[in-house]
């Protein structure tokens, strides 16, 4: 193990210009910084090491700014009003590649795993039931497959309506999520052509852009009859009685990475030590979050969620926010569920910041036509190394280390950036990052290439 | 001589009320004066109890009718939580300048402050304690009611439920047999699709009847318990003040500032003493380092300000900051472009149809122009000398200036500039011909004519202008900062809208209520300015 921490030595000395082996404050070029949020329960790793004070642990002065919608969000970061921000994983990889707004974004952390849920409206739910008998009791069986959308689907189609449903942004893992929980069962999302930029080209369904606040109204005003949206958007519709959960992102991938802490590579070039600094604060925060006490309870959740329900970070009413973030979620009004790890915020390498994620969104942007050529497998690997920078995150887990913030075990010190292959996805297929080529071509439905 | 003075002091009050345009309140100023009690007395009763009357009466209708139209996106909320909602705002802006002050709080009186924290949690934890064992005992208490109100039902549907199983299995048995018939041909289609018309049948009558029970244990569940409702917001009300408190301890502890600064300079004195032991060259030179490193942070750590969350009252600020920064950059255009038009009729045609182009264009086009434009200035607005220079004046400073607040204010310029230039115009164009004919017999030249002829006979138009176009500024500056996330009371309802609490529907009403009478006060606030200049004595309306 020293070995391999002399190795990081030499790699820091070149990052750090000398200011690492000195235990204490990093020598920030940048002491007052904005970041910018969108009001979900996945940016409490910002919120907390600000409230925390894990950021003024690193003489870092920070205002957390809550942004109007994603594109504001990320148009704010690359003309300069933010520092970095609270994006979805995506976003970086979009923005670098060019799709939507071109800018060069980098990420050295990922904010957390998992939170998202598929929520349908009580009359498609019923509709499923009916398909589906298995469905019509208290507790049904998860995961629940959209088998029994597809007959409900067709008879749309049939009388010529594309049942409408709904997800936050294009680039958005939730885009993704529910198109592949869509595809997985053999309804077809929709494609994203050069001329069709909504993606709606041969799809069974229509899956327009809905900011999250909208969808619970969306729903009920039959605007959508189902959507794909981050906490606590599917628990407000069950505790209005709106719609029905069927399932969550956890049963689409296990542990799927969701957003990222993105800055401008400009600006990381700039700041490299403030980038240093502001990174040891957030995985701090990452695992203030997620401690447990001998029993594996989450000990610190209860109160992250009474910060959060304040009115400048996400607001929402603390018995609602309380329901997926301490380990609970409620599918209905009875169905009641355990779900540990609905929120990851550190366990299994939560945060390091993985190729092999990088690469899985690349893959979905393929697959869907919104990157409209084939690639080969090396162009994934070189997108996913200019946009993810472990560097930062290894520099900055060093100096915690050090500290005696985290421990040995806490950190893959000594991976080459790709996530062991698996096959724990709602439909079975295997994903390993280092063949995107081959995990393309192993799906029914969407682009395949064969180069 | 004493009736002559208090005669005065009465008509300036009333001369004042008359400028300002409250009127109504006229009758209380005569009757204090002893005038004419009985008219006076049925005139306020008329003018001003009956309005009061219909306000309570317009409340009253609010609050009987807000809590029977129940939607599932949200309760129309009664004012009695809208004047919560206003409550928890202003405890929000308290906590904050509390936090600030325990921020900046030093010496023995910190200390002091420290204990008073530390005793209260100790007090309201107490107390958190007595109520957490309320709530349980609702809690048990409510899945004991919902549990005996629902119990009947079930065992209705799970009877309902077997019986229609069975008659569905008949059903399809009738089906299979009517179909084996067919195969040993004995039945006829006929028969077969007679079976399965009855199967559909039965199965849609099961599936209604079900139904009917499924909705009335739904509606049970959905039904809110006060008393749960109400221990659950009396914990949350006490667990936060819990949290705030701790929050204060630590700011009167290891966040403040006194202490930092304290901390600092000990590291500072640990590293000279190790400058001043250091014997080889480089020990000394990276010891010095440590030290000059220090002595920066001292520096900064003793001009560290609060970084306090924006609350309503300085989001208020912001917005009329903006709303003055956009009207007077509009009135600065309109006046002198509207007096060239009214002066010339070239310059009227030439700039008609520009005006009747962009006038009726949607602020939020304004805005997204103002955005892409705007924003190309600005690459680096942290550093930007403009915004550098803004935010060291003194008042200013504070409201933190930002491209978005310059794009917003651009938007309320865009937006409020044509009332005002009509306006001005239609002024400048219709002066009395006869005072032309004087300045023509004065002989008066151009610059004369504009300062003492042109430019008084139009002033009440202009300022009818400028009063519209505050109005419209105003109106459109809420729906700008909105969609631009430029704080103010446009990002104010905003987020509530995105929170999505219990409390937000509340808070947007009470938005609405700090909107609508900020609004009125500026509008009153142009009305005095106009009836100053005004010399034609007539009252402006409402």
């Amino acid at each position: 193990m020293n070995q391999k921490r002399n190795r990081f030595a030499a790699l820091l000395g070149l990052l750090a210009a000398g200011t690492f082996c000195e235990a204490e404050t990093l020598d920030v070029e940048k002491d007052e910084l904005k970041f910018g949020f969108i009001k979900l329960t996945d940016c409490a790793p910002i919120v907390i090491a600000k409230e925390k004070g894990f950021f003024e642990d690193e003489g870092l002065q920070v205002e957390v700014i809550a942004q109007p919608n994603w594109k504001q969000l990320l148009d704010n970061v690359i003309n300069g009003e933010l520092d970095g921000a609270h994006m979805l994983s995506g976003q970086p990889i979009a923005a670098t590649i060019g799709f939507g707004t071109q800018a060069h974004i980098v990420t050295s952390f990922t904010m957390d795993l998992n939170g998202n849920g598929i929520t349908v409206s009580n009359d498609i739910w019923e509709k499923m039931q009916e398909n589906d008998p298995d469905l019509d009791v208290d507790q049904p069986a998860h995961p629940i497959t959209a088998d029994a959308l597809k007959p409900i689907v067709e008879e749309a189609k049939d009388e010529g309506r594309l049942l409408p449903m709904g997800m936050v942004f294009p680039v958005s893992t939730h885009n993704y999520e529910i198109r592949y929980w869509l595809a997985a069962a053999g309804i077809h999302p929709g494609m994203y052509t050069s001329t069709d930029i909504k993606g709606f080209t041969g799809g069974d369904v229509e899956l327009s852009t809905t900011p999250p606040p909208q969808m619970p109204a969306t729903l009920e005003s039959g605007k959508n009859v189902a959507y794909c949206v981050g906490e606590p958007w599917n628990q407000q519709a069950v505790a209005k009685g709106i719609g029905v959960p069927v399932t969550t992102n956890y049963d689409i991938w296990k542990n799927n990475p969701e957003k990222v802490f993105g800055v401008t590579k400009d600006w990381a070039e700039e700041n490299p030590n403030t980038h240093i600094a502001v990174t040891k604060a957030l995985i701090r925060a990452g695992k203030w979050l997620d401690e447990t006490d001998a029993d594996g309870n989450l000990i610190n959740r209860e109160e992250a969620c009474r910060i959060l329900s304040q009115p400048n970070y996400v607001g929402a009413d603390y018995d609602v926010l309380k329901n997926s973030m301490t380990g609970f979620f409620f599918f209905q009004k009875t169905d009641k569920r355990e779900m540990p790890d609905f929120n990851v915020f550190f366990n299994y390498y939560a945060t390091y910041p993985w190729y092999s994620d990088g690469i899985w969104f690349l893959t979905q942007m393929r697959r869907w036509g919104q990157i409209t050529e084939p690639k080969p497998a090396a162009w994934y690997e070189e997108i996913a190394r200019d946009v993810y920078l472990p560097e930062i995150y290894l520099a900055a887990a060093e100096h915690l280390l050090e500290e005696g913030y985290i421990d040995e075990e806490d950190v893959p010190w000594d991976t080459d950036g790709y996530r062991p292959p698996t096959d724990e996805f709602i439909d079975g297929i295997v994903y390993d990052g280092r063949d995107p080529i081959g995990y393309l071509n192993s799906h029914e439905i969407g682009n395949k290439d064969f180069l | 001589m004493a009736d002559k003075r208090s005669d005065r002091i009465k008509y300036k009050l009333l001369k004042s009320l008359d400028i300002s345009g409250f009127t109504v309140f006229d009758p209380m100023v005569r009757l204090a004066f002893a005038e004419e009690p009985k008219k006076q007395v049925k005139s306020i009763f008329r003018f001003l109890i009956v309005p009061i009357i219909f306000v309570f009466a317009c409340i009253g209708l609010w609050w009987q009718v807000a809590p029977n139209h129940k939607t599932k996106s949200g309760e129309v909320p009664t004012p009695d939580v809208v004047w919560r909602s206003a409550v928890n705002n202003d405890t929000f802006s308290n906590r904050e300048k509390t936090k600030e002050s325990d921020f900046l709080l030093e010496g023995p009186e910190r200390e002091e402050a420290l204990a008073v924290v530390e005793s209260t949690i100790l007090e309201r934890e107490a107390t958190l304690e007595t109520l957490r064992t309320k709530l349980s005992g609702h809690e048990s208490d409510y899945a004991e009611l919902l549990e005996s109100q629902l119990a009947p039902l079930q065992a209705k549907l799970d009877t309902l439920k077997e019986r229609n199983d069975e008659l569905e299995a008949v059903a399809k048995e009738a089906v299979s047999a009517a179909a084996a018939a067919i195969e040993a041909g004995t039945g006829t289609p006929q028969e077969l699709l007679e079976a399965m018309r009855k199967q559909n049948e039965i199965k849609d009558n099961s599936r209604e009847s079900e139904g009917m029970y499924k909705d009335q244990i739904d509606a049970i569940r959905s039904e809110k318990y006060k008393p749960l409702e109400q221990a659950r917001m009396q914990v949350n009300t006490v667990a936060d003040e819990v949290q705030f408190l701790k929050k204060r301890t630590d700011f009167l502890s290891d966040s403040n500032r006194s202490v930092r600064v304290a901390e600092a300079k000990e590291k500072l004195a640990e590293n000279l003493k190790s400058l001043e032991e250091a014997t080889t060259a480089k020990k000394a030179e990276t010891e010095a380092k440590k030290v000059l490193r220090s002595e920066a942070s001292i520096e900064r750590l003793e001009n560290q300000q609060y970084a306090s969350a924006m609350t309503i009252y300085t989001q208020i600020k912001r917005s009329l900051f903006t709303v003055f920064v956009g009207f007077i950059t509009a009135a600065i255009i309109a006046i002198p472009l509207g007096v060239l038009c009214g002066l010339s009729p070239i310059a009227m045609a030439c700039l008609t149809p520009v005006i009747s182009i962009f006038k009726p264009v949607s602020p939020v086009v304004y805005l997204l122009i103002f955005q892409i434009v705007v924003g190309a200035f600005f690459p680096d607005p942290d550093s930007h000398p403009f915004f550098l220079f803004i935010n060291s004046l003194p008042f200013i400073g504070g409201l933190a200036v930002n491209p978005a607040l310059v794009f917003s204010a651009c938007t309320v310029a865009a937006c409020a500039v044509w009332p005002a230039l009509v306006n001005t115009a239609l002024g400048v164009a219709s002066i009395d011909g006869d005072h032309i004919n004087v300045a023509r017999v004065l002989r008066l030249g151009f610059w004369d004519r504009l300062v003492k002829i042109i430019i008084p006979s139009a002033l009440p138009l202009v300022f009818a202008g400028l009063r519209i176009s505050l109005g419209v500024g105003w109106m459109v500056l809420i729906a700008a900062e909105a969609l631009s996330s430029s704080d103010g009371l446009g990002k104010f309802v905003w987020d509530e809208y995105q929170n999505g609490s219990s409390l937000s529907f509340a808070n947007i009403l009470y938005a609405c209520f700090v909107v609508g009478s900020i609004g009125f006060l500026l509008d009153r606030m142009m009305i005095v300015l106009q009836r100053l200049v005004s010399f034609d004595g007539k009252g402006t309306s409402l």
